[in-house]
């Protein structure tokens, strides 16, 4: 087998019924979503039927739907990717794709990451509302159009960051950046994560971290918190954890460093949506052929075979038998 | 023959995306989709907002949304050059 790095996609890639087609098709993957809802209960069920539903659910994108699903989705796709042999060498999650990295790096058990999901969801349920919004554009371009609690949430690239904060003083900086003629394209999300609207409710969450008994990474995990690789130290710190929500994402920088220290690597997008793959696409490694991409699903939602075909061309592609 | 070619088409691309010119992004991408070329929505609205600017053409987003390839856009542009000399 080659060797192979999974990238685990966050908030704003979620979308009714994505990787539903996988779900009662591909076993390590079912039985992990099955575990991921009874875990939550009755709340569970209301999830699932959300999950799997044909017409629009009103709260998909908030904090009690997407993120929770998110994390079990990427989770169940990089359980699914051990099942056929792949031994990862790298492991990388955007946003609560980190949380996915972290547990198939053995860093906690995934009931516990269900339990700290739970815990997420009460703790950032009633954060003020808020948003996420992508700008083709650098921090520092956009940086002096800030204000209050509008920070940068994420780099993901040399001209594309996410900046969130609360939904009023958002819409005014979506405002200025457009009279500058920004390109600016709204995210998927209720909550403003990754910015300073949420410091609370990260504060809020250190208990839960606590009761969680968290070891060394047993797989090398870039952290995109960090932009640098999870030490051990800090992967058994609750704090580490804790803040993540709420601090800046450096997706492009953790990228450029796993694909310097890795020769050839195929980059498996592990989650719903490409949109860490085309980030990826565009890096010089994969541009000159070094590395490759290889997207476990749809780059845009559709029918439920749609999901399994791209599962069958991926494991092609990998070469795994899948 | 139309005004607007796969290489400035190219070239916008890289810009809007501040991809390094190091590296080649050419040989037959014609007819690969924008998404296996890495440029995801954000990415071609930037472009089309560029070409916009550099080629003093209107491009509807809601149309530009459906190029998937960088000969559909070519062809696109052309059509909206051609109409607006007209």
């Amino acid at each position: 087998m080659p060797k192979v790095a999974l990238l685990f996609p966050g908030q704003g890639a979620q979308y009714p019924r994505m990787a539903a087609g996988l779900y009662e098709h591909y076993e390590p993957f079912t039985a992990i979503m099955d575990r991921a809802f009874e875990s939550l209960g009755r709340a569970g069920d209301g999830l699932r039927a959300a999950w799997l539903s044909d017409g629009p659910t009103e709260p998909f994108d908030d904090v009690t739907h997407a993120q929770p699903l998110l994390y079990a989705i990427d989770y169940a796709l990089g359980s699914l990717m051990l099942s056929w042999g792949a031994e990862p060498v790298a492991l990388l999650g955007h946003s609560v794709g980190e949380m996915a990295a972290a547990t198939l790096a053995g860093v906690f058990g995934f009931p516990d990451g269900m339990r700290l999901m739970r815990d997420r969801v009460e703790q950032f349920a009633n954060t003020p509302v808020g948003g996420m919004l992508a700008v083709a554009a650098s921090a520092a371009d956009v940086e002096p159009h800030l204000i209050g609690q509008v920070a940068v949430a994420a780099v993901n690239a040399p001209r594309q960051i996410l900046v969130a904060g609360p939904r009023r003083e958002l819409a005014e900086v979506e405002r200025t950046l457009r009279e500058k003629r920004f390109t600016c394209k709204a995210v998927r999300a209720r909550q403003g994560f990754h910015s300073p609207v949420v410091d609370a409710a990260a504060a809020r969450s250190v208990d839960a971290w606590r009761s969680v008994g968290l070891s060394r990474p047993r797989r090398r995990v870039y952290s995109s918190q960090l932009g640098a690789v999870l030490p051990p130290h800090l992967a058994v710190d609750p704090l580490f954890w804790a803040r993540q929500p709420a601090v800046t994402v450096w997706f492009w920088e953790a990228l450029g460093l796993m694909l310097d220290e890795h020769e050839e690597l195929i980059l498996v997008e592990a989650g719903p949506g490409q949109g860490l793959s085309a980030i990826a696409r565009r890096h010089p490694a994969v541009r000159s052929g070094q590395s490759r991409v290889v997207p476990l699903l749809p780059a845009r939602p559709g029918p439920p075979q749609a999901d399994r075909e791209a599962v069958r061309r991926a494991a092609a592609q990998i070469g795994a038998a899948g | 023959m139309g005004q607007f070619t796969v290489t400035d088409l190219v070239r916008t691309m890289r810009a809007a995306a501040g991809e390094d010119d190091s590296i080649d992004l050419d040989g037959d991408i014609l007819d690969l989709e924008f998404d296996e070329l890495g440029y995801d929505s954000l990415a071609m609205m930037e472009t089309a907002s560029a070409v916009e600017r550099e080629f003093g053409v209107e491009l509807p987003e809601e149309d530009t949304a459906e190029l998937t390839t960088p000969r559909a856009f070519v062809d696109f542009v052309n059509v909206r050059l051609a109409a607006a000399a007209r």
